[in-house]
């Protein structure tokens, strides 16, 4: 067995079956299973996290607090203004969605469903959707599209400048969703890629593979270290980036 | 590989409507109360901070009051100080000028009384005296009483006297 076939083993989807719904062919796969466990945890944890009045809860109660509360505070409404508390809710769900997934694929047996570029694809259209949306919102839909150019600019430059900045913003889409599924599965790759050293070097000779094991479980450790900060970094990167590009939408400046 | 970096249209299907529903369930279920429990705490907070520098403002003019009736009083309490002082000193003064005066008059009394007293005691004296120069003189002249020498003085007395004058004489 080729690395090729170990990587695909471990990071990309399993298909287990479709459903047909009208023109949509739907897969039913791990990552979706994934998805469907994080929905679980969350919508099923964080109410009753958040209403119970345990003491032994306490601690995990105030974490969430604190996280919502930063996103409050140093994301959402410094970048879309007071009028931004309205849209916690989505920077909020956003955040622990990508965090539960991400946590998720450090699961064992679990698999990273933000490391296919379906589902980071599918977050990012919803970013899309959330920025035109509120610019629309905020500007009216002349507004908006007028604004899109930054002031300033020369009246000749305008024609170049409006499908620039109408692909800018498929672009900032598109990194945003190439971000979140690169960061995922590289560290899953650099794990199996130490986890192979052992087995490229027991090939050579048993002692050399024994020799390099604890090398490797060491890196290893360290790299899931690593994709355990990532995974937190990464939520955050992409909530944050979602609230700047919508209060640039908001606000024109 | 190329899995990897092909995209599955139904699963990015399956993405947003999962997690278009997570939004609308946790913004309902978890991030409402949440935040109206982070806010109520924050108004709360600032109520109970502007009630406490109410409170401090009120305490900080209570003791600028109190103060100032402190001050007020020290001053009261001087002014009657000095006044107690001044009326003590006149009440001194007064009682020394009397005690003064009294003595004098003691003075004066004692002075009357040992002069009358003196006088008394010299006319005393002097009365015994005389009385006893008196008595002295009489034993003397007792002693000195001399029948023939009296009898011969007396003669030559009369005499004397029978010259002088005449007209007295006995024998005519």
């Amino acid at each position: 067995m080729g690395l090729k076939e170990i990587l695909e083993h471990h990071i990309v989807d399993h298909i287990w079956s479709w459903v047909n719904l009208g023109p949509l062919r739907l897969p039913i796969s791990k990552h979706l299973l994934m998805m469907g466990i994080a929905s679980v945890i969350l919508v099923l944890g964080l109410p009753l996290l958040i209403r119970s009045r345990s003491r032994a809860l306490a601690p995990f109660r105030a974490m969430i607090e604190i996280i919502v509360l930063f996103l409050r505070d140093e994301v959402v409404v410094p970048n879309l203004g007071h009028k931004g508390a309205a849209y916690m809710g989505y920077f909020s769900s956003l955040f622990f969605f990508i965090l539960t997934l991400n946590l998720l694929g450090l699961v064992p047996y679990g698999a990273t469903a933000t490391g296919n570029l379906a589902v980071t694809a599918g977050l990012a259209l919803t970013t899309f959707a959330l920025v035109n949306f509120a610019g629309i919102r905020e500007q009216g839909i002349f507004g908006y599209f007028g604004h899109i150019v930054p002031k300033g600019v020369p009246g000749w430059l305008y024609p170049l400048l409006f499908p620039i900045e109408l692909i800018g913003l498929v672009t900032k889409t598109f990194a945003l969703c190439i971000r979140l599924f690169a960061n995922m599965i590289a560290g899953h790759i650099v794990i199996l890629a130490f986890i192979s050293f052992i087995f490229i070097f027991g090939s050579l000779s048993a002692i050399v593979g024994f020799g390099v094991a604890p090398i490797s479980v060491g890196l290893v450790l360290f790299t899931l270290m690593l994709e355990l900060f990532v995974a937190f970094l990464q939520a955050y990167v992409f909530v944050f980036l979602t609230a700047i590009f919508t209060g640039a939408a908001m606000h024109p400046h | 590989m190329e899995a990897l970096i092909r995209p599955e249209i139904g699963l990015m299907f399956w993405t947003i409507t999962c997690f278009a529903l997570l939004v609308l369930l946790l913004a309902k279920t978890a991030w409402k109360p949440l935040l109206q429990a982070v806010d109520e705490r924050e108004r709360a907070l600032k109520h109970d901070r502007h009630s406490a520098e109410t409170a401090r403002a009120e305490a900080e003019k209570a003791r600028a009051e109190l103060d100032a009736k402190l001050a007020g009083l020290k001053t009261e309490i001087g002014r009657r100080m000095e006044e107690a002082r001044v009326s003590a000193e006149k009440e001194k003064d007064v009682i020394i000028e009397e005690a003064r005066k009294s003595a004098g008059m003691i003075v004066e009394s004692a002075k009357r009384e040992i002069d009358s007293q003196k006088i008394e005691a010299v006319r005393e004296i002097r009365d015994k005296v005389a009385e006893l120069s008196i008595m002295v003189a009489e034993r003397i002249l007792i002693n000195k009483l001399d029948h023939k020498a009296n009898t011969d003085l007396s003669s030559r007395y009369l005499a004397e006297i029978e010259k002088d004058r005449p007209e007295l004489k006995l024998e005519n």
